[in-house]
């Protein structure tokens, strides 16, 4: 580091530590409008499902031989011969001791149901979030630099056509062309049954498993960081500061990728926060596709029976993910832009 | 998927900010590949975690991928693997590869054959039945198998309610089980019954079962003890059921050594998991789904017979056991009349042949074709073909005239019907678009409205409709289906309660019901079922429309000689029985199902990191060669 960009540096932090003390009220407002938030979600939880249409023991009795006596039996099991009030204060006991009742389909606690779906669905929408971020962060910038230009013209206008097109449609074409007919990768699931976990032909079976879903994934969400990117620095592009930093010598990637880029991330920030937990949730379509044994495959299914145990867990936590990192998103951007800080 | 306004790209701002920036672009790079790294190491840690939970010792697996495995498709849930207290349709059927009956169904059309039991005898009044058990059974734990084994299964079932969760109604009307001998299991009857007692009930080791704490509450899912010709090994919800053969069964070891049901939650994505030779069979495919099957090399197809059966339900008007009337029917379908003006006016030849490109049997009435002995035959006197002229002409007789608009109207009400279809169902958008006309033409409004399945089936349990599209699945023997179409089995006002088929009730067919319920001479019985689904034919509450069939695909070039249930014509999978994979075996020489070879995937692994890692290094990398501004 030269000195002029330490000086500047310590220039830049200081003003932030004598106007941080707004910090705490700040974050007590948004720590506490996440919690009504989620309060919200919990309440909806319940009464949203129980509204929906469909009887899970009747579903259940119209496919087998059934006596009065059994339906009555697994209307109990169940829980759903209590009365109304009765089942949301079970549920509310189940939400606050974190066990989200027990799925009716599984016949084990959705806690245990959702943490085991967990991983997988992190595996699949982290891995299309890193590459879909990267990818559309580096091409947002060099269309917004090369604005009109052929390189322009064709990321921008693939990225938007990609956007696009609907998720299955996508998923199914790429299972037929690279599953079904090339035979180059598998046509679904996550890995191949009875290998032993962590050995070398678990962990292939793995990734060949996870390409198509993740280049699915990646190709419909990547466009949103690179339309943002583009946007953000084109509107740095007419800024003084470019001139200055030009006027100083430096070359023209170094006045793009130390001046304007920085500058242009602020609001990608706040995009990419908000947009993993949509992420995580988008991914239903593409687990449904490719039989991925995630959270989207299971509230996929759980919506057939209806498992309304398992949808209200499903859909707790997908809300709180998403409140969790809209949460972040505003701390992050509050710590990145000091005019926030200030106001 | 979120909006984004690619327009906001190109409005002009100035922002204010103060520069240089540097300093922040480092914090930021190094933000962004932390949360990645993060990402990537919480999910690798992450993943044992979640498959070791539900996977078994897999060191111990002896069922690998290899040849003479068959993998089967499925996207069946399970709600665990006792048959207690299972409901769903992928166990059930697994439990007959897994535990023998005392009486099995055959192969041929689904009669009582040899189970457990070599032979039985009924006594005079019907109610004693004595089961003679095969010499020298053994469970696939090597223990003996006994009398004793079916005693206790069948009195835990008696005894609870939790362990007569899933087939308490099969031993509702047992009285007494007693075991005079180790081969000898005396069934007594509260009353007569022609159904045989010892069928349809998986029998479980008294000696592995007595010992859990709460048998309701096993999920019996791994290494399971039982008689039948393929046991458990090991399983993980969501993703593979893997099967191991039995050599204790007692017909002799199955010639394929393991079965694998392969999770694929896409009907499409399984098509081409068969293409791709990743699984062997697939089963309930759309008839386009089966005609892209056809021609493919190493894939055979197999249109079998199906056990259900699709029918037009005619609200004849809802009441409840008391004859307390509900619903909210059309009163012109109370008539007769005009639910028999309906089926003349119905071609159901061709909506077979345009809805299911005629991948299904000809219906009569609703006990389908492949239960022959039961299913009224197409040339039983009083079945009606389509014949529009007929049914105007009972209309006319009861009173409908055509109005104006050609729509009929008698008291000065329209004969316009509301016929809901299943959104989610296309085949019935296609079935409106040609009942609409026909109904027309004999001068019947079909009003059509379309929602999803959820509400319809609640609205039809309360009689909230005039015409839907109904069905069910059938058993090979007869009684269940029966008994749901008598007047004790109409549901209560609110759709609780017994369990009907049309809603519908007819003491004359209630009388032949409780006949063939008792009649132990089979002739007999079957003049009575037949006559029985007569009066429910000419009475019309439903409309039979089709049996489809039960669309398969499988590779031949792996496997072959699947058992047919009925032997003919019928299909492999979802069967009443064991046919279908125990009498099929691998093809001699057959190319292994590896489906996609590992150096593919190695490559397309290393192809995955080459793009994530150049994307990375192209971001990272501070001095860019490409300086075009």
């Amino acid at each position: 580091m030269t000195a002029l960009e330490t000086q500047v540096d310590s220039a830049a932090e200081a003003p932030a530590g004598r106007l941080g003390g707004g910090f705490l009220p700040y974050l007590a407002g948004k720590v506490g409008g996440a919690l009504i938030s989620l309060g919200m979600v919990i309440l909806l939880g319940f009464f949203a499902f129980r509204l929906l249409p469909g009887d899970p023991v009747a579903k259940i009795a119209r496919e087998r031989p059934m006596s009065a006596d059994q339906i009555a039996q697994l209307r109990h099991e169940y829980g759903l011969d209590k009365p109304f009030l009765a089942q949301f204060w079970d549920y509310i006991v189940n939400v606050f001791t974190g066990n989200f009742g027990t799925s009716y389909v599984y016949k084990m606690p959705v806690s245990d149901l959702i943490a085991q779906y967990f991983w997988p669905t992190i595996l699949l929408t982290g891995t299309s979030a890193v590459l879909a971020i990267v990818l559309g962060l580096w091409l947002g910038q060099k269309s917004a630099w090369a604005r009109g230009s052929w390189f322009d013209k064709i990321a921008s206008g693939s990225s938007l056509v990609l956007w696009s097109v609907p998720t299955f449609w996508l998923a199914l074409l790429l299972l037929m062309l690279f599953g079904g007919i090339l035979h180059w990768f598998p046509t679904g699931g996550m890995v191949t049954a009875n290998l032993a976990p962590w050995s070398g032909a678990w962990l292939i079976s793995i990734v060949a498993h996870l390409v198509l879903p993740v280049i699915t994934l990646t190709a419909v969400v990547y466009a949103q960081y690179l339309m943002v990117m583009r946007a953000s620095l084109l509107e740095e592009m007419s800024a003084d500061y470019l001139t200055t930093a030009r006027a100083k010598g430096l070359t023209e990637d170094e006045v793009r990728t130390k001046h304007a880029v920085p500058n242009a991330l602020l609001p990608t920030v706040t995009i990419v926060f908000m947009h993993i937990g949509g992420l995580i949730a988008g991914a239903v379509t593409v687990e449904a596709v490719f039989s991925w044994p995630g959270l989207g495959k299971l509230t996929f299914e759980a919506i057939h029976g209806p498992d309304l145990p398992l949808l209200q867990g499903t859909f707790v936590v997908f809300s709180a993910i998403i409140i969790v990192m809209n949460l972040i998103a505003d701390l992050v951007y509050r710590q990145l832009d000091p005019r926030i800080r200030r106001a | 998927m979120p909006d984004i306004d690619p327009r906001g790209a190109d409005t002009k701002a100035s922002s204010p900010v103060n520069f240089p920036q540097r300093p922040r672009l480092t914090r930021m790079a190094g933000a962004v590949l932390a949360a990645a790294a993060l990402t990537a190491s919480t999910s690798s840690f992450g993943l044992p975690a979640a498959a070791s939970t539900a996977s078994p010792s897999t060191s111990q697996a002896t069922v690998a991928a290899s040849d003479d495995v068959l993998r089967v498709a499925t996207s069946g849930y399970v709600d665990s693997f006792n048959p207690f207290t299972s409901y769903y349709s992928l166990p059930t059927g697994l439990f007959r590869y897994m535990y023998e009956n005392l009486v099995q169904y055959d192969q041929e059309k689904g009669e009582p054959t040899e189970g457990l039991a070599e032979k039985w005898e009924t006594s005079e009044d019907g109610k004693t039945w004595t089961f003679h058990l095969h010499k020298d059974l053994k469970w696939s734990d090597d223990e003996p198998l006994t009398s004793k084994d079916p005693a206790w299964t069948y009195t835990q079932m008696m005894k609870s309610a939790e362990m007569g969760a899933a087939n308490g109604n099969l031993v509702e009307n047992f009285d007494k089980v007693e075991t005079p001998d180790d081969q000898t299991l005396v069934i007594k009857l509260k009353t007569p019954q022609a159904a045989n007692p010892g069928i349809e009930i998986p029998v479980v080791p008294e000696h592995i079962w007595s010992k859990q704490k709460d048998p309701s509450k096993w999920a019996n899912d791994k290494a399971t003890v039982g008689s039948g010709p393929y046991q458990i090994e090991s399983y993980q919800a969501n993703q593979h059921i893997t099967l191991k053969a039995n050599p204790n069964f007692w017909r002799g070891a199955p010639k394929i050594n393991g079965i694998e049901y392969v999770y694929y939650t896409n009907p499409d994505a399984s098509v081409q998991a068969l293409r791709a030779s990743e699984v062997d069979l697939v089963a309930g495919l759309t008839p386009n789904q089966f005609k892209s099957l056809q021609g493919v090399e190493g894939v055979a197809t197999n249109p079998g017979k199906g056990k259900r059966f699709t029918s037009l339900a005619l609200n004849p008007g809802y009441a409840n056991a008391k004859n307390e009337a509900f619903g909210t029917g059309n009163a012109a379908l109370k008539d007769v009349e005009v639910r028999q003006a309906i089926r003349l006016g119905i071609d159901i030849d061709s909506l077979r042949k345009q809805v299911l490109q005629d991948q299904a049997s000809k219906a009569t009435s609703f006990i389908p074709d492949a239960w022959s002995d039961w299913h009224v035959p197409d040339d039983q006197p009083g079945l009606v073909s389509f014949n529009p002229d007929e049914a105007k002409k009972k209309l006319d007789e009861a009173g409908w005239k055509a109005g104006k608009d050609g729509i009929r109207e008698k008291d000065g009400k329209k004969l316009e019907l509301r016929f809901d279809i299943d959104s989610t169902d296309p085949d019935q958008q296609t079935m409106s678009d040609y009942l609409g006309p026909w109904m027309k033409d004999i001068g019947i409004k079909l009003d059509v409205k379309s929602s999803d399945s959820d509400t319809l089936s609640t609205r039809t349990a309360k009689g909230d409709y005039d015409v839907v599209v109904s069905g069910w699945g059938t058993s090979p023997d007869p009684d269940y289906q029966l008994s749901i179409n008598t007047c004790a089995s109409r549901p209560n006002a609110d759709g609780t309660g017994p369990t009907t088929q049309d809603g519908w009730c007819n003491p004359e067919f209630d009388k032949l019901y409780k006949q063939q319920h008792a009649e132990l001479d089979k002739g007999k019985r079957q003049e009575l079922v037949r006559k029985a689904q007569m009066i429910h034919y000419n009475d019309a509450p439903s409309i039979t429309l089709w049996y489809a069939k039960n669309l398969e695909g499988y590779r031949s070039d792996r496997f072959e000689d699947f058992g047919l249930q009925p032997s003919d014509g019928g299909s492999i999978t979802n069967q009443s029985g064991y046919w279908g994979f125990f009498e099929a075996k691998p093809v001699s020489g057959a190319k292994s199902g590896g489906g996609v070879p590992t150096g593919v995937w190695v490559g397309g692994g290393i192809v995955v990191l080459l793009i994530i890692g150049g994307v990375v290094f192209a971001v990272l990398r501070r001095k860019s060669a490409d300086d075009r501004a």
